[in-house]
């Protein structure tokens, strides 16, 4: 029944489960907490970065249950096994997404990144082929220190879809 | 026809890459999108463009989010 895409993240006292197939990118998760949930970065839950508590709390929003948690000391054998032995780099691999003919989406986020699912291609500054992934978020701010890619900056810079005339 | 589509991705392997989206990010500049893509606002309203499409990197841009020559005023850097 486990899915090969299926992902387990833990901090050592939570393990957070990502389904894949059961995300609609409703991209609460990172609008909430993009310190821990960041689609710009590998792997793209980052545990360490807040409270358990908080975490929790993002993940009980999550509207398809594509986020789940559990408390470590209750987890399964199996579940444990799978943590043990969780490789990172099937997430970036674009052959793991089903229905790769459908049109790359891009969306806006509300004063926050661009943020990119599908089967695409990314060419960096220097003109070199980026890492191939099946979602990532790009920064749009202007401040990231992880260019091209969003790392949660425009938080802390009150970033603002508002027009700015002057270019100030 | 096998042989020709081969012929086609040895003369142009760029055409065989054609049905992927693809992004090109701009030293100092914006974020260049061509290819089969669509492109949610903001406000969840889909935007009819046509490609290619430039999108803002700097975040100064006043016609967000598309580039609008912003980022040379400002000196954007990486």
């Amino acid at each position: 029944m486990t899915d090969p895409r299926d992902r387990q993240y833990t901090n050592g006292e939570i393990t957070v489960f990502w389904i894949p197939s059961k995300c609609i990118h409703a991209t609460t998760c990172f609008r909430e907490l993009i310190e821990v949930f960041n689609p710009g970065r590998r792997p793209w839950v980052n545990m360490e970065e807040a409270p358990t508590r908080r975490i929790i709390e993002v993940v009980n929003k999550c509207p398809t249950q594509a986020l789940v948690w559990k408390y470590n000391k209750d987890l399964t054998e199996e579940e444990r096994k799978a943590l043990r032995e969780v490789d990172h780099r099937l997430e970036e691999n674009p052959k793991t997404l089903s229905g790769t003919n459908a049109p790359t989406s891009i969306r806006i986020m509300k004063d926050g990144p661009i943020f990119v699912e599908g089967n695409f291609k990314i060419i960096g500054a220097e003109n070199q082929e980026l890492k191939p992934t099946i979602m990532t978020s790009f920064c749009r701010c202007g401040s990231s220190r992880n260019m091209p890619y969003c790392d949660g900056t425009h938080r802390k810079i009150d970033f603002t879809d508002q027009s700015t005339e002057n270019g100030e | 026809m096998e042989l020709t589509e081969k012929l086609i991705s040895q003369t142009n392997p760029l055409k065989m890459e054609n049905e992927k989206a693809l992004f090109q990010v701009i030293t100092g500049g914006p974020l260049k999108v061509t290819g089969p893509f669509q492109i949610t606002g903001s406000d969840g309203e889909i935007i009819e463009k046509e490609e290619p499409v430039y999108l803002c990197r700097c975040g100064k841009s006043s016609n967000k989010p598309f580039c609008n020559g912003a980022h040379k005023r400002i000196g954007f850097s990486e």
